[in-house]
């Protein structure tokens, strides 16, 4: 366990407390998503310095490659949601689909 | 190493930015600017080709989504955030550092490192040989992707 992966790793803590802290507080629908898009990027930088650390690049840097074409794949999904949630609500507001019905 | 910790820092507080901007628009700027440190880092800690998807895909591709979103459901009163969202971070922020290095100092040195071979060979034969499966899951997810695209964008007919 080196010095250098412990550093990456606080980092990687902070950027989870940040996306953590969005999804827990904010009310806006594209904010929370803003929230697991930091948290996501904290994932890639785990992956990646442990991958560093432990001199297995290669296998990390796939994993990663795996990870942002899911995350892609989220990220096009919840925003089509979201626009169509905007269409039923006229808002952003993620307290209105408290009121959704059936 | 000092050009690490500073791109760290930059993604960091660019994440920040985004997460507390009022402009749904210089969120997402942050956001990818944030995602491109992070491109360069990867570049710089010899992951070359996780940098390009990460400053194409996720600071390109996404932030582009991002925007057609924003710019899709513009509305006139914007959502209001409650007002101690921005005095509690700074504590949550500290609190959950603190927490999370204390746990991470006992836990860490119980987690046994399992022995395998060194890496050789290129990326490609990583990822082709040994990762084949993972190949097959990205299709699947990205055929999942598409078709959820697909379902949520339909026209509806008259009598639905």
């Amino acid at each position: 366990m080196s010095e250098t992966w412990l550093i990456y790793l606080g980092f990687a803590a902070g950027l989870l407390a940040v996306g953590l802290y969005t999804l827990l507080t904010m009310r806006n629908v594209i904010k929370l998503f803003i929230g697991i898009e930091v948290v996501s990027k904290g994932v890639s930088l785990v992956l990646l310095s442990t991958g560093y650390a432990r001199a297995h690049i290669l296998l990390a840097q796939s994993l990663v490659i795996t990870f942002i074409v899911v995350e892609v794949s989220l990220v096009a999904t919840a925003l089509a949601l979201i626009i169509n949630i905007y269409k039923h609500t006229n808002s952003l507001d993620v307290r209105r689909l408290t009121k959704l019905r059936g | 190493m000092t050009g690490h910790i500073a791109l760290l820092c930059g993604i960091v507080l660019f994440c920040i930015l985004a997460v507390l901007a009022k402009d749904l628009i210089k969120a997402a700027i942050s956001l990818a600017v944030a995602s491109l440190l992070l491109g360069i880092l990867f570049f710089l800690m010899g992951a070359p080709f996780a940098g390009v998807f990460e400053i194409s895909v996720v600071a390109g591709l996404i932030t582009v989504l991002f925007m057609l979103t924003i710019a899709l459901t513009k509305t006139e009163g914007e959502v209001r955030e409650s007002k101690t969202v921005k005095i509690v971070f700074p504590l949550f922020f500290v609190a959950f550092l603190v927490i999370d290095i204390l746990v991470m100092k006992g836990l860490l040195p119980k987690i046994q490192a399992l022995a395998g071979p060194a890496e050789s060979g290129t990326f490609g034969d990583v990822l082709w040989k040994q990762r084949t499966f993972d190949l097959v899951g990205q299709l699947a997810v990205i055929l999942a992707g598409v078709f959820a695209v697909l379902a949520l964008f339909r026209k509806r007919d008259k009598d639905e």
